[in-house]
């Protein structure tokens, strides 16, 4: 198998996207089991030291059975000179305390999880990830599954942490390393499959175009990252409080409304929390504090879990319509048209703004605007006028049908004014569709049938 | 585009009436049939050809030849059976022993007016061999162009019952067609007025052209210029292109079905005596023109959708340009 550079990045995008959410999760684990004295960078070496050497292993030797045993010996060996130099650092080569910490480590699992152990484990799912990734065809939809995987992971890592109160001082550095990572190798990995990016003709400007995304994206995080503070996090928790504060108070109006009840049936008084009270002043409802704490982190599982399912399907249906679009325009060769951009992206804005706002705005570029002659305008206000005036008496016209087939309809409705709807019809149809200019007696004609049509009484449809 | 128009365009009425003798002398052999004959009409003006699919016995020959009859144009009928070989077709290139050179022998393609009938028993290979003729109105024999002459109407029938030893049309030849019509049934009334017309002999003996070909190519010149509006057009093409994007439809219609749907409404609305194009003639015409050249899914098909159903949906489903 030749490794050509696009085959590179794309082991340096999937080793840092995964490296990414592992270092974050190793960074907790490392505070809670090991007290922060494990070295992660140490750890991490074993993914692409684990890659390398697969790598090194599929490409001499074929038979699966020995490369399997031979690779996982080696994992055996890391893993124990890791355990060695992590945290065993001051005993020598020759004292087995160290060769037997693991074994002792996993026989006392029940009395808690060592360090030991975080070794262990951590280092056996790093040699494994390793060894996929050398056997992995890296695709698109790999590289997508990769995100999404890690996006997740990540979510996770950073809300508990947050939640113990794990110091996270690199979340944002290692967040913005895993959207880098991760879009250089999704966007590689589509490319190299539609062989038309980065291999065509305009190849300077996808790849212009493609660095100039993920740099706005950058940009984007690290402002929003400078932004969303600490403080304009508490800004928000606090007005979140003071809005349940509210709630309280009009529930407990509500409930001050109700008879009291009598001597027999006491009811317990409702207290509602003053704004920017600790929680431990909060309300109770009579609970012990390690079952709130417990419901409080449960909800946030609950609540985080909803958003990170939420971000997954969403992804999911981008990347699938991304793919569907982009599977639709293969072997297409793009051509830069001058003015393309302009027109697009102001078609764009239309359609964001009549999404939005209902507002249809015309973006005329380069057009004037055809003004209609005076005769021509009438005519065809006329008509409006009279598919207005039927609509309002409930049968407006169906887009899809012609003026000739509404005019039938109508005649039905009221056939004693069908002379009239067929002379309007008729000269909206010949201005319309043809280029004749109607007479002055036509107008009149026109004005006059209109007038005895809109006298008319439309029998509403009944409905249902 | 501000011609005052308060009587009718003599092109225009030229060509209705043209239209009006055509059918009328048409009607004499095909009883009640007067929008299909129309039909023929429109893909005659439009210079397209025509493909008749029906029944056995329903008169779709009686039609091409009461139509070759109705023009004062050449005509020639290939019968298509599975021994017919492409050299029956377009002419052959044989060596004349008198004056000792190689000679060729037209075949019967070269006529103004010609009847393909059974189409679709001939082998594909000789099916193939009109692709050229259809499209370009030429053919080539070895190293040799031929132009068949204009005007060159191809009417081919073709029987959808009976499809052993039958081969279907490609794609590429039915996008071809301008129109694909059917006759159907006559009523009874209709039918009653046929045996009595035919009862001691064949109108079609009788039948006298009324359309000279030199009038029938200035006629096709002025279909031509029959004024589409923007929007017309646009609707046209909305169409078309709704069929590429239909959930039921596999192959929608091309490009080439656009513009043989403009170039039939045409044609369609100066039959009617207007000088433009409306809304109801692309409606009155998109099945004829469309239906043909669409391929159904499979899904669809096993549900019993049609094609002509398919495009009937797309039609009234999309919006016609009429004020808001």
């Amino acid at each position: 198998m030749k490794l050509d550079w696009r085959q590179g990045i794309l082991y340096v995008a999937t080793i840092g996207t995964e490296g990414c959410w592992l270092y974050a999760l190793l960074v907790l684990l490392n505070e809670q089991v090991a007290d922060g004295r494990l070295s992660l960078f140490g750890l991490l070496l074993l993914y692409p030291l684990s890659f390398g050497f697969n790598l090194l292993l599929r490409r001499l030797w074929s038979r699966k059975v020995s490369v399997l045993i031979v690779s996982w010996l080696a994992w055996a060996v890391a893993m124990l000179l890791t355990l060695k130099f992590q945290l065993f650092g001051n005993l020598a080569f020759a004292d087995t305390a160290w060769l037997l910490a693991t074994p002792k480590a996993i026989a006392g699992l029940i009395h808690g999880f060592k360090p030991e152990l975080l070794v262990l484990l951590s280092s056996a799912a790093l040699w494994w990830l390793g060894r996929r990734l050398a056997y992995l065809r890296i695709s698109f939809a790999t590289s997508v599954g990769e995100f999404q995987f890690g996006l997740v992971i990540l979510v996770i890592t950073i809300f508990v942490a947050s939640q113990l109160k794990v110091e996270q001082a690199n979340s944002v550095p290692i967040a913005l390393a895993f959207f880098l990572f991760a879009l250089l190798g999704m966007s590689l990995a589509h490319a190299r499959e539609g062989k038309s990016w980065l291999e065509g003709l305009h190849r300077g400007r996808w790849a212009g175009l493609l660095l100039a995304s993920i740099g706005l994206i950058v940009v984007l995080g690290l402002l929003i990252s400078s932004a969303v503070t600490p403080d304009f996090l508490q800004l928000i928790l606090d007005a979140l409080k003071r809005f349940w504060a509210l709630i309280m108070k009009a529930i407990a109006f509500l409930a001050s409304l109700l008879p009291e009840p009598g001597p027999a049936e006491p009811v317990p008084p409702i207290s509602v929390p003053a704004p920017g009270t600790s929680e431990s002043e909060g309300f109770r409802w009579g609970l012990p504090e390690s079952v709130r704490a417990a419901l409080r982190t449960g909800w946030g599982i609950v609540f985080v879990g909803l958003i990170v399912f939420a971000l997954w399907r969403i992804s999911t249906d981008v990347f699938a319509r991304l793919r569907r679009k982009l599977a639709s325009m293969a072997g297409a060769e793009v051509e830069p048209l001058s003015g393309a951009f302009k027109a697009d992206f102001l078609n764009w804005l239309k359609r964001i703004l009549l999404k939005l706002l209902g507002v249809r705005i015309s973006f005329r570029i380069g057009q004037k605007s055809k003004s209609l002659l005076p005769e021509i305008a009438s005519v065809r206000e006329i008509y409006r006028r009279f598919l207005q005036w039927a609509a309002a008496g409930g049968y407006p016209r169906r887009s899809s049908q012609t003026p000739y087939e509404y005019l039938h309809a109508m005649s039905t409705l009221i056939p004693e004014s069908k002379e009239q709807l067929s002379f309007i019809t008729q000269q909206y149809v010949d201005v319309r569709y043809g280029f004749s200019l109607p007479t002055e007696n036509d107008l009149a004609q026109l004005r006059q049938s209109w007038n005895e049509v809109a006298q008319k009484r439309l029998k509403r449809q009944s409905t249902g | 585009m501000d011609k005052v128009v308060h009587e009718a365009d003599p092109s225009v009425v030229r060509i209705k009436e043209a239209a009006e003798k055509f059918v009328t002398n048409v009607s004499k052999v095909i009883v009640g049939k007067k929008e299909t004959i129309e039909l023929v009409l429109v893909a005659l003006l439009s210079e397209g050809h025509l493909l008749i699919e029906d029944v056995p016995g329903i008169g779709k020959t009686m039609l091409a030849k009461a139509t070759a009859k109705s023009l004062d144009c050449s005509f020639k009928r290939i019968q298509c059976t599975p021994d017919l070989l492409p050299s029956d077709v377009i002419g052959i290139h044989y060596f004349n022993q008198k004056n000792c050179e190689f000679e060729f022998r037209h075949g019967p393609i070269i006529a103004n007016v010609v009847l393909v009938d059974e189409i679709n028993r001939a082998t594909p290979r000789t099916q193939s061999c009109l692709l050229e003729c259809m499209q370009e109105r030429q053919l080539t024999v070895d190293l040799e162009t031929v132009f068949l002459p204009r005007p060159f109407l191809l009417i081919a029938t073709q029987n959808p019952i009976e499809l052993e030893g039958t081969f279907p049309l490609p794609e590429a030849q039915l996008d071809r067609f301008l129109l694909k019509i059917r006759l159907g049934y006559p009523s009874e009334d209709e039918e009653k007025a046929i045996l009595s017309r035919f009862q001691t002999e064949s109108p079609l003996d009788k039948l006298s052209s009324v359309i000279e070909s030199k009038e029938l190519l200035e006629l096709q010149g002025l279909c031509r210029q029959v004024y589409i509006e923007e929007s017309v057009s646009s609707y046209v093409t909305a169409i078309t292109r709704a069929t590429r994007s239909h959930q039921d439809i596999k192959l929608g219609a091309s490009p080439r079905a656009s513009l043989g749907l403009n170039l039939a409404s045409q044609a369609l609305a100066a039959i009617r005596g207007r000088n433009y194009v409306i809304p109801d003639d692309i409606k009155q015409l998109a099945v004829p023109c469309l239906a043909h050249r669409l391929i159904a899914k499979t899904e669809a098909r096993l549900r019993g959708r049609s094609v002509e159903s398919i495009v009937g949906e797309i039609v009234s489903a999309k919006p016609v340009p009429v004020e808001d």
